[in-house]
C-alpha cells in the first residue's frame, strides 16, 4: 500500500506469514479527535480483498478513502505454495483471524470483505464472533451457482490455453457497461492491459467454485452491511440478497456498478461504510439504505 | 402575502417598471445566479411567496450572465451542473457551454414565475441588522427593502480582480477583463494580449486563436491541465431522458460518484495524485512536441493545489505560429504595450485581463452589519468562517450561500448549493414559524471552522507548494474550499439543527 504513514507488518498464521498494511490513527488528518466515543478507541477497520490477487488491487481506492476516518488494516492472502493446490476455506480464515489478533487493541475489529474476501469474512464473523464489531460484505455470494461456475470455466479454459483474450474477459465480465462506455479507446487499453499483468488469481479461481458457506449465515451475530451490485455478472446481485437474506442482523444496500464496484463507485462504497461503522446498529436489522442521488 | 410583495408585483406588472421604493417581506435575497434562482424555486414550491430577489444587474445569471467571452463553458458536466430538482434532457453536449446554461437558468426563472419576485437594477449597498425591529433593513441604489431574514447569494466569483501592475490604468488600447467581456470589439487581426492562465484564460486562448493576427499569453503559473472528455448527446438520447427520467438520473449519479471519487486526489494521496499527475503530463507530451515550449508549460507544484483545468485545445493554440506563451513576467504596461521583465515590449491593441475575481475578500462582506454595528468583513478579517459554512455568529437569521469553504476542487458547486437551499428553507421554516431570530452559538462556530482546518490541514491546497486564492492570505488558512467529501458536506449541513443556534423570541 503505497500511502504515508502506513506501518508495513507480518502476523504468522501456523508457518505462513501474512503482510499487512495499518494505516495507523494519524493519516486522517485528526479526524479521530472528532469522534464522540469514549474509552476504548473506535475498532480498526480490516479490509479482506477479492480475487484479484492483492490489498492493493482491491482497495487502492477505498483504504485511503476509509483511512480519512478510520484506522484500517489491509492485508494480502497467501495461497498455498504448491500451485496445484487449493486452498481452503479454514486457511484463509486463520490468515484473517491471524492479523486481527496481531493488530486489534484488545476488543474486535470491523470487518469488510469484498468478493473472495466476503466468503472468508462470512466464516469469520459465524465462527469467530469476538473478533467482529460489525461486518461489511460486498459482492459476495454464498454458494457457487452454474452461472458461476460456466463463467469460471472460460476463465479456466482461456487460462490453460494462455488465452491473449483472457484479461479482455476479464475486463468484459468484471466490470458494468456504462464503466466500460466511460473509457476512452486508450484507457480501455490500459485496464485491460493492467488486467494481464496483475498477480495470478488461479488458486482463489479454483476455490470460488467450491464456496458453500450458506448454512454459516445464520450463526453470524455481528451487525451486518450487504452490499450488492446490480450490474455484477460475477456475482449476480441475487446472491447479494440471499446473504441479506440469510443474516439475522443484516442491513442491505445497492449500487449501480459491476462486480469490480471498489474500482467502479469507490467513493459510494466508502460513504455507505462509513456510514455504517459510525454507528452500525443506528439502522435496525433488515433495514435498506436507498439510493443516494446527487 | 404581506403587501410590500403585493404592492411590488402590482408595481412591476407594465414595463419597464421601476420597483417601489420601500418593500417588507419575509426573506431577501441578495443576487440571481444558481444559488438565489435555487433557493427561490424551492421556497415558491413550498408555498413561501414572500420574498425578493435584489439583483444589481438587469438580467438574471450570475457568474453565467458575466461570463459571455468567447469559448465560455463548464467544466462540470451539465448533468451533474444542474438543479436535480430541474432536471434538462436537452443537454446538447456532455459539457455545456455559457450560453446554454444561461438558458437553462433564465427557463427556470420563467417557468418557476420568479420575475415577480426579482428587483433588477438594485445593488446592496448597505444591509443593517435592527434591533429594535429585528428586522434587515437593505438599502440598494434604488430603494430600501425590509425582512425578516437575509441571505446573500452573491456568489464568490462575481467581483473580477484586476492584476497590480503598474501602467495598467493608461494603456491605450482596448482593454477588459473576461467576465466584463465587450462583444462588440473585433478582434480579428488585432494583436491581443492576455494576461492570466486560469479557467477562463484557457478557454479566451484558443477562440482568439483563430482569428487575431498574434496571440501573446502572458503566464505567472502554469496550470495542470487535462483531456476534455467530448461528447454529444443525440436527438434519441435526449428524448430518452425525457421519456424515462431515471437514464438521467444514473448519469447524474455516475458523473457524482466520479467526481466524488476524485476527492483522495486533493487529500494528496499517492496513488490518486500519482494517477492525475500521469494523465495531466502525458496530455501535455501529447499536445506539445516543443521540448522548450513543454517545459514552460510544466507545472512545479502538487497537482491539484489549484484548480485543475480541462481543455483539448488550449495547448494546440499555444502550439500556433500566431500565438506566443510568454513566461518572462510583466515589469510594466505602456499605453501601446506590456514592457516584459526582459525588457521586451509587446505591441498590442487589446489586453485581455483573465486573472479572476476577488475570492479571499468579498465585496459584499463590506455591506453586510450585524448585531452591535459588527462588519461582516471585519468578522471575516483572518478569512472567511461560518457555522454548517451558512450562518454567522452576531448575524441574526442571516445565511451565507456559497461562502467560506463551500468551494470544491472536485465537484458540482450544483450540489453544494442545493446542500445549502435545504438548510435555509428549514431554518427559515424555523424561525418564521417562531418569530424567532436565530444565530449560531459562537462557540459552534469556532469548534465548527477548527475542524474544517484540521481536515484541510495536509490537503495539496495548503501542502502543495502553490499560491492560490483557496487560502486566506493574512492567516493562510484554506477559506474558500470544502476538504472532504461532497457527500459530507451533506451529511453535515444537509438538515437544519437548532441545536447549536442561540435562538431568541420576541417579548409578547
Amino acid at each position: 500500500m503505497p500511502l504515508p504513514a502506513v506501518q508495513e507488518g507480518v502476523a504468522k498464521a501456523g508457518d505462513t506469514e501474512v503482510h499487512y498494511y495499518d494505516s495507523s490513527r494519524d493519516l486522517g488528518a485528526g479526524l479521530d479527535e472528532r469522534d464522540p466515543s469514549i474509552g476504548l478507541p473506535n475498532p480498526p477497520v480490516v479490509l479482506l480483498h477479492g480475487t484479484g490477487g492483492s490489498a492493493e488491487n482491491s482497495f487502492w481506492a477505498l483504504y485511503p478513502m476509509l483511512a480519512m476516518r478510520h484506522r484500517v488494516v489491509a492485508f494480502d492472502f497467501v495461497d498455498p505454495s504448491d500451485v496445484n493446490q487449493t486452498g481452503t476455506l479454514e486457511e484463509y480464515v486463520a490468515q484473517a483471524v491471524a492479523v486481527i489478533d496481531t493488530v486489534r487493541d484488545g476488543g474486535p475489529c470491523h470487518v469488510v470483505g469484498y468478493s473472495f474476501g466476503a466468503e472468508i469474512a462470512s466464516a469469520l464473523a459465524a465462527q469467530r464472533s469476538d473478533l467482529v464489531a460489525a461486518l461489511v460484505l460486498i459482492a459476495g455470494w454464498s454458494t457457487t451457482d452454474a452461472h458461476q461456475l460456466m463463467r469460471n470455466s472460460i476463465w479456466q479454459q482461456l487460462y490453460d490455453e494462455q488465452s491473449a483474450a483472457l484479461a479482455e474477459f476479464m475486463v468484459f465480465t468484471g466490470y458494468s457497461h456504462r464503466f466500460i462506455l466511460a473509457k476512452t479507446p486508450a484507457e480501455l487499453k490500459e485496464l485491460i492491459s493492467s488486467v494481464r499483468n496483475g498477480p495470478d488469481r488461479s488458486a482463489k479461481m479454483r476455490f470460488n467454485r467450491t464456496v458453500a458457506i450458506a448454512d454459516l449465515l445464520s450463526q453470524i451475530t455481528a451487525p451486518t452491511l450487504v452490499i450488492g451490485c446490480t450490474e455484477d455478472i460475477m456475482a449476480p446481485v441475487r446472491h447479494s440478497r440471499v446473504i441479506f437474506g440469510g443474516i439475522d442482523n443484516a442491513r442491505y444496500a445497492e449500487v449501480i456498478a459491476g462486480h469490480g464496484v471498489v474500482h467502479e463507485r469507490p467513493a459510494e462504497l466508502f460513504t455507505l461504510i462509513d456510514t455504517f461503522l459510525k454507528d452500525p446498529e443506528a439502522t435496525p436489522a433488515s433495514h435498506q439504505f436507498g439510493a443516494t442521488h446527487a | 402575502m404581506p403587501d410590500g410583495t403585493q404592492a411590488l408585483m402590482d408595481a412591476r406588472t407594465g414595463s419597464p417598471a421601476r420597483p417601489i421604493a420601500h418593500a417588507e417581506v419575509e426573506v431577501l435575497i441578495i443576487g440571481t445566479g444558481f444559488s438565489g434562482i435555487g433557493l427561490a424555486t424551492m421556497l415558491r414550491r413550498s408555498g413561501r411567496h414572500s420574498f425578493l430577489m435584489l439583483e444589481r444587474a438587469w438580467s438574471i445569471g450570475g457568474t453565467w450572465r458575466d461570463n459571455t467571452y468567447p469559448g465560455a463553458a463548464c467544466d462540470i458536466q451539465s448533468h451533474l451542473y444542474s438543479y436535480s430538482f430541474r432536471p434538462n434532457p436537452e443537454w446538447s453536449h456532455l459539457y455545456a457551454t455559457q450560453a446554454e446554461i444561461l438558458a437553462y437558468l433564465q427557463q427556470i426563472s420563467d417557468e418557476e414565475e420568479l420575475a415577480p419576485h426579482i428587483v433588477f437594477g438594485a445593488e446592496v449597498l448597505e444591509a443593517n441588522w435592527d434591533d429594535e425591529r429585528r428586522r434587515w433593513i437593505v438599502k440598494t441604489d434604488s430603494g430600501e427593502y425590509v425582512a425578516k431574514a437575509l441571505v446573500s447569494a452573491a456568489g464568490h466569483l462575481s467581483d473580477p480582480t484586476l492584476p497590480d501592475i503598474p501602467g495598467l490604468d493608461r494603456f491605450g488600447g482596448k482593454l477588459f477583463h473576461s467576465a466584463r467581456w465587450d462583444s462588440s470589439h473585433r478582434w480579428e487581426q488585432q494583436r491581443v494580449g492576455v494576461i492570466g492562465t486560469g479557467a477562463s484564460a484557457i478557454q479566451i486562448v484558443p477562440e482568439l486563436a483563430k482569428s487575431a493576427a498574434q496571440v501573446t499569453v502572458f503566464q505567472r503559473t502554469a496550470p495542470y491541465i487535462v483531456p476534455r472528455k467530448e461528447y454529444e448527446y443525440s436527438k434519441a438520447e435526449q428524448r430518452m431522458f425525457a421519456r424515462l427520467p431515471g437514464t438521467a438520473q444514473a448519469i447524474r449519479d455516475d458523473l457524482f460518484w466520479d467526481n466524488e471519487a476524485r476527492f483522495p486526489q486533493r487529500r494528496g494521496v499517492p496513488a490518486f495524485i500519482d494517477q492525475i499527475t500521469k494523465v495531466s503530463l502525458a496530455h501535455l507530451e501529447a499536445q506539445v512536441a516543443d521540448p522548450d515550449l513543454r517545459e514552460r508549460l510544466t507545472p512545479h507544484y502538487a497537482i491539484g493545489c489549484k484548480r485543475i483545468l480541462i481543455s483539448n485545445d488550449y495547448y494546440p493554440a499555444l502550439c500556433q505560429a500566431n500565438v506566443e506563451l510568454n513566461t518572462d513576467g510583466i515589469e510594466r504596461i505602456t499605453p501601446g504595450a506590456v514592457e516584459t521583465r526582459t525588457g521586451r515590449e509587446i505591441d498590442l491593441d487589446l489586453l485581455v485581463v483573465a486573472t479572476g475575481f476577488e475570492a479571499t475578500d468579498l465585496p459584499i462582506a463590506h455591506r453586510i452589519v450585524g448585531r452591535d454595528n459588527h462588519l461582516l468583513s471585519d468578522h471575516w478579517s483572518d478569512g472567511g468562517r461560518a457555522f454548517a459554512c451558512t450562518t454567522v455568529t452576531r448575524f441574526p437569521n442571516f445565511f451565507v450561500m456559497l461562502g467560506p469553504n463551500t468551494g470544491l476542487g472536485a465537484g458540482s458547486m450544483i450540489y453544494m448549493v442545493e446542500t445549502q437551499i435545504a438548510y435555509i428553507c428549514e431554518a427559515i421554516d424555523y424561525l418564521l414559524e417562531r418569530d424567532a431570530d436565530i444565530e449560531p452559538d459562537p462557540e459552534a462556530e469556532e469548534e465548527y471552522v477548527e475542524s474544517i482546518h484540521a481536515r484541510s490541514v495536509g490537503s495539496v491546497w495548503l501542502s502543495g507548494g502553490c499560491h492560490s486564492w483557496y487560502v486566506h492570505p493574512g492567516s493562510g488558512r484554506l477559506t474558500a474550499l470544502w476538504p472532504d467529501f461532497m457527500s459530507q458536506f451533506r451529511a453535515e449541513n444537509g438538515h437544519f439543527n437548532p441545536e447549536h443556534y442561540l435562538v431568541s423570541v420576541a417579548n409578547t
